[in-house]
């Protein structure tokens, strides 16, 4: 009888050791699979919406970019300033004097619009998109006259400066057959 | 010393082994956390198996419905399945129609299969009086949408043709939008728009 009655104590006691082991040990592995399923998706989200960020902001610039009014130059010019960066900009404040009377003898108003974008390539600070543009092109000198449209291919380089998406590049996707 | 006195005890209280008690031998028994100790550790196993499940359930629910970039591996794959798609439909040799035609019926489906019809229709008949050659290129396609099953494409695609009989020949320029699906894991073509 004592011998059964120590078996079965130790038997207890062993239930007393292994139950809340394997318990703990279950809850902290549950956790931090629970952790790790939530942290994988909130990365996933964050690149989701820096995407979309990136794509919203790249449509406004490029179409900035194709919007140019003979009336105005320097406003226009100035706004192409805002929304570049690098080679880009400091190309446009250098031409920009440079060409501004050009601009306006030529009497056209642009207007430029996004009709399709992609993202193509994303960093952290660097992004590829793709854009399909469309042209409005008025004649100043003769505003009754239909305005002639032309379409464009880009594809546009941006970098994030100090918390600001800016065109770094902007070329058009040229037509070759290889 | 009250110990001694309970274990000298138990072999007649054996007939109700309470397991607290019975566990007891030699410690102090009974009253005292240790009794709750298994409770405890049963919580931390149905609390852990919970966990789990959330986890699970956390993988299950998708907060991005969009996974065009954000997953890199399936954005690359509807990127190369729909270039080679269109490299195949929009190129065309009118001493052999024959992969152009097959490459039509299977990787295109729905509106973009009768939309191509119609393009093709009048080519195919003047094809072989004109000795028409087309040779199409994608230059860039990037990712709009994409789901585990559907996505839609911005591509820009150039297209040269040429005509033996009158020695013409031009280049062409397109971007289009395109929507694809995937059909028992292969990518389709569905719908195409010129912009």
């Amino acid at each position: 009888m004592s011998q059964t009655e120590s078996q079965r104590g130790r038997a207890a006691r062993l239930l007393d050791v292994l139950i809340p082991a394997v318990g703990v040990l279950v809850l902290v592995a549950g956790l931090l699979t629970w952790w790790r399923a939530t942290q994988h998706d909130a990365d996933e989200v964050v690149r989701a919406e820096l995407r979309d960020t990136v794509l919203i902001t790249a449509t406004s610039q490029i179409e900035t970019m194709n919007t140019l009014d003979y009336r105005d130059v320097d406003a226009g010019l100035e706004k192409w300033q805002d929304v570049t960066t690098g080679t880009l900009h400091d190309q446009i404040v250098e031409q920009g004097t440079e060409q501004a009377p050009l601009l306006e003898d030529q009497k056209k108003i642009s207007q430029g619009h996004v009709v399709q974008a992609a993202v193509l390539d994303l960093t952290e600070d660097t992004a590829t998109v793709i854009a399909a543009v469309e042209v409005t092109v008025q004649d100043g000198t003769d505003l009754e006259a239909e305005p002639t449209v032309k379409r464009h291919r880009y594809s546009a380089d941006l970098v994030e400066v100090d918390g600001e998406w800016l065109l770094e590049a902007l070329e058009q996707v040229a037509v070759s057959i290889s | 010393m009250t110990e001694i006195s309970e274990t000298s005890e138990s072999p007649e209280s054996t007939e109700v082994p309470e397991p607290g008690e019975s566990g007891a031998t030699g410690r102090p028994a009974g009253s005292g956390w240790r009794r709750w100790v298994p409770f405890l550790g049963v919580l931390c196993l149905v609390l852990g198996l919970g966990a789990f499940w959330q986890a699970d359930r956390a993988r299950d629910v998708d907060h991005v419905g969009n996974h065009a970039v954000v997953d890199a591996t399936g954005t690359a794959e509807v990127q190369a399945a729909v270039s080679q798609i269109l490299v195949r439909v929009f190129s065309y040799d009118y001493s052999d129609p024959e992969p152009t035609q097959r490459a039509a019926e299977t990787l295109l489906a729905g509106d973009a299969r009768e939309e191509y019809e119609l393009l093709f229709e009048n080519l195919r008949q003047q094809a072989p009086d004109q000795e028409l050659m087309l040779s199409a290129q994608v230059q860039v396609t990037a990712v709009q949408q994409l789901s585990d099953d559907a996505a839609t494409l911005l591509v820009f695609l150039d297209q040269a043709s040429q005509r033996t009989t009158d020695e013409q020949s031009s280049v062409s320029a397109a971007q289009l939008s395109v929507d694809a699906e995937r059909v028992d894991g292969v990518w389709k073509v569905v719908g195409f728009d010129p912009l």
